[in-house]
């Protein structure tokens, strides 16, 4: 049949490299990576993603770049007054800067958006590769592990972890709310990655390259990850948003970030309520945090594409 | 076939009780002073959280703790809440409900995001694909403490074309506006794996395939590609409806529905110990029977995939 | 275009179901006018047995449900409803005398025993009531309670030594006497509070013991009676006794519907699907007055807002800087910007609602100075950070945020506000000692007396004296006033220690509360008193 051939022919040159002749420098321009990079820079919509998680990421370590107010300077008699001076968005309920309080609210947000959705991502993938590839018993334990992760109330389990991990009065609960988020927020990813997986490894290629004698790890990283890795990714880049906002739930509950902290999601819920009255202070921290989303939604997208062997 | 269903639910027994000692431990772990959270800013005499305490075993050791509610959950027994009531009693009234708005959420939820995820998963680039991408930007980016609220002051205060709160024991249409709200949740995540999962088996060699064969369009894609693109999506689908169940404290709050989302939530905050794992132990069998439900049909949708 | 259709689709298919099941799916009834029964919003009640009910939303049925001893007057003193009299020479031995002829409404009549029996079982200590603090002033209280020989560990504590309290006993059916261990001028007043109300015969299934399921219908001397079961989480039916001796309410039945929260409540109100709001949120208030134009009302309650200072944190012992952070505090912004005039700034340690409440009883120290806060704070070296903490479940992130803006601000030190899930883990770390700064309180009085906030708030032993204040002098003050011989000379003596609590500045008053309600069109004559209930018997339609 046309499929298989067509897969073992494009998958041969590899699966024919033998380890010990890698000459490193030499073949690296013909691996994977390096094509993905290729085909990345020929890509627009990879750049103007790229351009976008740049400025966000200046912002979140150098706010001040972007503005010189102090976001914690707030006085209640400017309540939800218009735009001054540098106050280009106006004022919120407390009378704070809504500009310098959105620039600043970028670290903890930037923060907790992509480092948990990475811990999530590393988790998930450990999880759902191997329990897809290995399936039997393997399969069973972390299956029945990710159900019972499941079954665990996010808002127990975010409570007991927040009060064991926060102990520390000084830190402001970032990583309180990191680990909290990553350790919870993994099972969808690895369920999706197990499915995958499942679908990969019965296709006729890896049957193949698994006939011309490749190893576990190399079928696995080689050839199912790659045809796997889509739709994992895409929920990777969904779940960067609800990390974001989640961020914003716990604070609430006097379990996420502690103190004065400054985050898009606390600004958007504590604006929530006078939408009617003074809906900037909404506005403007949900369009960053939509941007943000927006720029890893394409990126996601641009990599992926890149690494997908069936557009090579 | 058999004897893997077989094998998942003799699973299912050993995971029940995983699950259960596991909550016991997290509740327990949470467990500071029961009394007061359930007295909120109340001042608690002595003699009153003396004999609560003993009424309810809580200066017991932990393995003591989970013995007693062992003890009764293998007779049927749920055991009562602190306040007095019997869990059962309040499950029986919270499960339908709840069971009917997750069902109605993920219905709506799954219909639009397959619908349009299909849809932009061919035309990627499209004017359709786009705004499908920015409405999903526009919900990811309001949290749902500011979305439910929102939802409840537009269409049911201001327009007026739903009741703006559900109540207990609601119907159909009560349930419509919290179900959409709660939808919104899981809808952008299914929408773009819809999407993905769509666009990249146009690509792959079958379709090539068929094409050639001459097969039409719609059939290529209304049979092959959306049967393939569906494993990631119901996989989704099985996580969410069970997330939909015990994740729905804000919307129930919000549309006021007794259901599991506020039970669990009630019992959380007061430290409830029997109430929280009551409910889970229920939530842990009902994932444990989806997912056994979406790992059946991986091997209906693709016949390559096989149980043994 | 393509884009758009599936949209219009859903649009148009919601159109059509709604048309669909509007017709059947009726609300409350809003417009049968011939209907006299009302909807009043709460939340599900903890407990329906008198003695075990302290919250507002318990004692908001039971308001249908029974006709108390005594009501308070528009000045809040008390006056005999179910009682004939209530009386006594020595304000130890009180003599309550009750009105005949009237039934439970089961058909029992209503005697000395009902009461003599609810009381005995509310104070018993195994029965673990709630209430119980109640009957503390009666004598014999102490026989009643036991104590755990090794506190936590695993013996149970031995029976108390007697079931009935001594200072409870029958005259005739009609009369019987409650003695006080000590005597108490505001005794009358106390026995307005939920505790103090009967239980009939068929309470008990035993003596001492309630029957099964009598809570879920639970049977009263008011002029409501349940209609059907309790129906948990969702509502609570009341309608009228027939031939009622007492007062008789001008609508003839009451939906409590529970709602799990205030805002939701809120949105039925202004949908019309509620009759009666007797608290709306805060996050509503901006838009009730449009919402509801004149059915958006106000009125006193008994709420006092404070923030305390626990006595471990050694850095606020100096009392000239809790003084400073006090005058930092401008309370007026705070209740203007952030509370939209629903509560007032306080400027002194009781509500304005008990009689003896002076308007700036703390005096100056309350009064909003930033440059003298300032001086006094440098001056006596008050930290460079401080920390509020409160319970983030309460709605008080938005005025503490404020009031440490306005410290910042004034006394240029560094202020953050900290959230503790709830009010429990607040408590549990002031009992650990651990440092949380200023800690957020509030306090509802149970009867309209001074020594209702002087006793629990600020007493050596008082139940809500979480930061550990203690003053010999104050708290011999307090037992005077409560012993004096008559309220006046009461009263005399309670101020005499507000004025040591102005001087010692244990907490800083801050808000006192305000009802702020709202009702719908169908009702008219609609009042919330100061235990913010709504006031059943003059409500009426419109």
């Amino acid at each position: 049949m046309s499929d298989i051939q067509a897969a073992t022919a494009e998958e041969q040159p590899d699966a024919a490299a033998p380890e010990p002749r890698h000459n490193a420098k030499r073949d690296k321009p013909r691996s994977l990576a390096a094509d993905a990079w290729a085909d990345l820079r020929r890509n627009k919509i990879f750049w103007v993603a790229a351009v976008l998680v740049v400025i966000i990421v200046t912002m979140a370590i150098f706010p001040s770049l972007f503005t010189s107010a102090n976001p914690r300077a707030c006085t209640l008699s400017r309540q939800h007054s218009g735009p001054t001076g540098s106050a280009f968005f106006g004022y919120d309920f407390q009378g704070c800067d809504v500009y310098a309080r959105t620039i600043y609210g970028a670290r903890a947000s930037v923060e907790v958006g992509v480092l948990a959705t990475l811990l999530s991502g590393v988790i998930g993938l450990i999880f759902g590769l191997s329990a897809g590839y290995f399936g039997r018993w393997v399969d069973a334990v972390l299956s029945r592990f990710i159900d019972i992760v499941l079954g665990v109330p996010f808002l127990l389990a975010a409570i007991v972890l927040a009060k064991r991990l926060s102990q520390d009065p000084q830190n402001n609960g970032v990583v309180a709310v990191i680990v909290t988020l990553g350790v919870l927020g993994w099972t969808s990813a690895a369920r999706i990655m197990r499915s995958s997986v499942i679908a990969a490894k019965n296709q006729d290629y890896v049957a193949a390259a698994r006939m011309l004698g490749a190893g576990p790890a190399r079928l696995m990283m080689r050839h199912i990850l790659p045809n796997s890795i889509a739709s994992f990714i895409v929920v990777l880049t969904i779940l960067l948003g609800i990390n974001i906002a989640s961020e914003a739930t716990l604070s609430f509950l006097g379990i996420g970030l502690k103190g004065d902290a400054i985050s898009w999601g606390i600004a958007i819920s504590e604006a929530g309520p006078y939408v009617r009255v003074a809906p900037t202070p909404l506005i403007w921290p949900s369009v960053f945090l939509a941007v943000t989303v927006l720029a890893f939604i394409m990126l996601g997208d641009a990599v992926r594409d890149a690494f997908d062997p069936k557009l090579r | 076939m058999f004897r893997y269903i077989v094998r998942r639910l003799l699973q299912m027994v050993l995971t029940f009780f995983g699950a259960t000692f596991l909550l016991y431990a997290l509740v327990f772990a949470n467990q500071e002073d029961p009394i007061q959270a359930l007295a909120g800013e109340r001042p608690i005499t002595q003699n009153v959280r003396q004999v609560l305490t003993e009424r309810y075993h809580l200066d017991d050791p932990f393995l003591t703790q989970y013995w007693y509610y062992m003890k009764g959950l293998l007779t049927g027994d749920f055991g009562t809440s602190l306040t007095g009531r019997s869990i059962s009693d309040m499950m029986a009234q919270a499960w339908p409900t709840t069971i009917r708005l997750a069902l109605m959420a993920i219905i709506i939820a799954a219909t639009v995001a397959i619908v349009a995820g299909v849809i932009s998963g061919i035309r990627r680039g499209s004017i359709f694909d786009n705004v499908t991408l920015v409405l999903t930007l526009v919900i990811l980016s309001l949290p749902i403490v500011v979305l439910a609220p929102l939802t409840q002051l537009i269409f049911g205060i201001k327009l007026g074309w739903f009741p703006p709160t559900t109540g207990a024991d609601p119907g159909f249409f009560k349930l419509l506006m919290p179900a959409l709200v709660l939808g919104s949740l899981v809808v952008a995540t299914e929408l773009r794996v819809t999407r993905t999962s769509v666009a990249e088996n146009l690509r792959s060699d079958y379709v090539r395939t068929a094409r050639a064969k001459g097969l039409s369009r719609q059939r290529v894609i209304g049979v092959h590609v959306l049967r393939n693109s569906l494993i990631p999506v119901i996989t989704l689908i099985g996580v969410d409806i069970g997330q939909l169940m015990a994740g729905a404290i804000v919307t129930e709050q919000v549309f006021n529905i007794p259901g599991v989302g506020f039970n669990l939530f009630r019992g959380i905050r007061t430290e409830d110990g029997p109430l929280v794992v009551g409910f889970v132990s229920i939530l842990v069998i009902i994932f444990l029977v989806v997912n056994l439900l979406v790992d059946l049909l991986y091997a209906a949708l693709d016949p390559r995939i096989r149980y043994e | 275009m393509l884009g758009k259709s599936p949209w219009k689709m859903a649009v148009g298919a919601t159109a059509i179901a709604l048309l669909a099941a509007g017709c059947s799916s009726g609300g409350s009834g809003g417009s049968d006018s011939a209907d006299k029964t009302i909807v009043v919003g709460i939340g599900e009640p903890q407990h329906l047995i008198p003695s075990n009910t302290t919250e507002s939303n318990g004692a908001e049925v039971l308001d249908a449900l029974f006709y108390p001893l005594i009501k308070f007057d528009d000045k809040n003193e008390p006056v005999e409803v179910a009682a004939e009299s209530i009386t006594s020479d020595d304000n130890k031995v009180w003599t309550v005398k009750l009105k005949s002829g009237f039934t439970f409404s089961n058909g029992e009549p209503v005697v000395a025993d009902n009461y003599i029996d609810a009381w005995n079982y509310g104070a018993y200590g195994p029965n673990g009531q709630n209430a119980a603090y109640f009957y503390e002033r009666i004598e014999g209280y102490a026989d009643l309670q036991s104590e755990d020989p090794d506190g936590d560990g695993p013996k149970e504590a031995p029976e108390p030594k007697a079931k009935t309290l001594t200072g409870l006993k029958k005259v005739d059916d009609n009369t019987f006497t409650v003695t006080l261990s000590a005597p108490f001028t505001g005794w009358k007043s106390v026995m307005g509070y939920t505790a103090f109300l009967p239980l009939p015969k068929a309470a008990f299934s035993a003596p001492g013991v309630i029957a099964d399921g009598f809570e879920e219908k639970i049977v009263g001397n008011g002029p409501f009676k349940m209609k059907g079961a309790w129906q948990h989480d969702a509502q609570i039916q009341v309608e009228k006794v027939d031939d009622f001796k007492g007062d008789v309410p001008k609508v003839d039945g009451v939906t409590y519907k529970i709602y799990q929260d205030d805002q939701a409540q809120y949105a039925d109100l202004v949908a019309g699907n509620l009759d009666v709001q007797t608290t709306i949120p805060i996050e509503s208030l901006a838009s009730a007055p449009s919402d509801l134009g004149d059915r958006f009302k106000k009125s006193p309650n008994s709420v006092f807002q404070f923030v305390g200072f626990p006595t471990f944190q050694k850095e606020f012992a100096n009392a000239d800087v809790r003084r400073a952070i006090s005058m930092a505090i401008n309370r007026q912004e705070i209740t203007d910007q952030i509370f939209l005039g629903s509560q007032t700034p306080a400027a002194a340690f009781v509500s304005p609602v008990v009689a003896g409440y002076r308007p700036n009883s703390c005096g100056e120290y309350c009064t909003y100075n930033p440059t003298k806060a300032k001086q006094m704070y440098t001056a006596a070296g008050g930290p460079s950070e401080i920390k509020i903490t409160y319970n983030a479940d309460g709605g008080h992130k938005a005025w503490v945020d404020a009031t440490c803006n306005q410290l910042k601000a004034a006394l240029g030190v560094n202020c953050t506000g900290v959230g503790e899930p709830k009010f429990a883990d607040l408590l549990t770390k002031v009992e650990k000692k651990e440092p949380v700064g200023l800690i957020r309180l509030g306090w509802i009085m149970d009867y309209p007396l001074m020594e209702n906030y002087l006793g629990p708030l600020y007493s050596t032993t008082g139940s809500s004296n979480y930061y550990g204040y203690s003053n010999p002098a104050f708290d011999s003050l307090v037992k005077e006033g409560s012993e004096a011989p008559t309220t006046e000379e009461a009263i005399k003596k309670w101020q005499q220690a507000e004025d040591i609590l102005a001087q010692d500045m244990p907490v800083i008053p801050l808000r006192f509360g305000q009802n702020v309600f709202g009702h719908s069109e169908r009702v008219k004559n609609v009042n919330v008193d100061l235990f913010q209930k709504l006031d059943l018997y003059k409500i009426e339609m419109a």
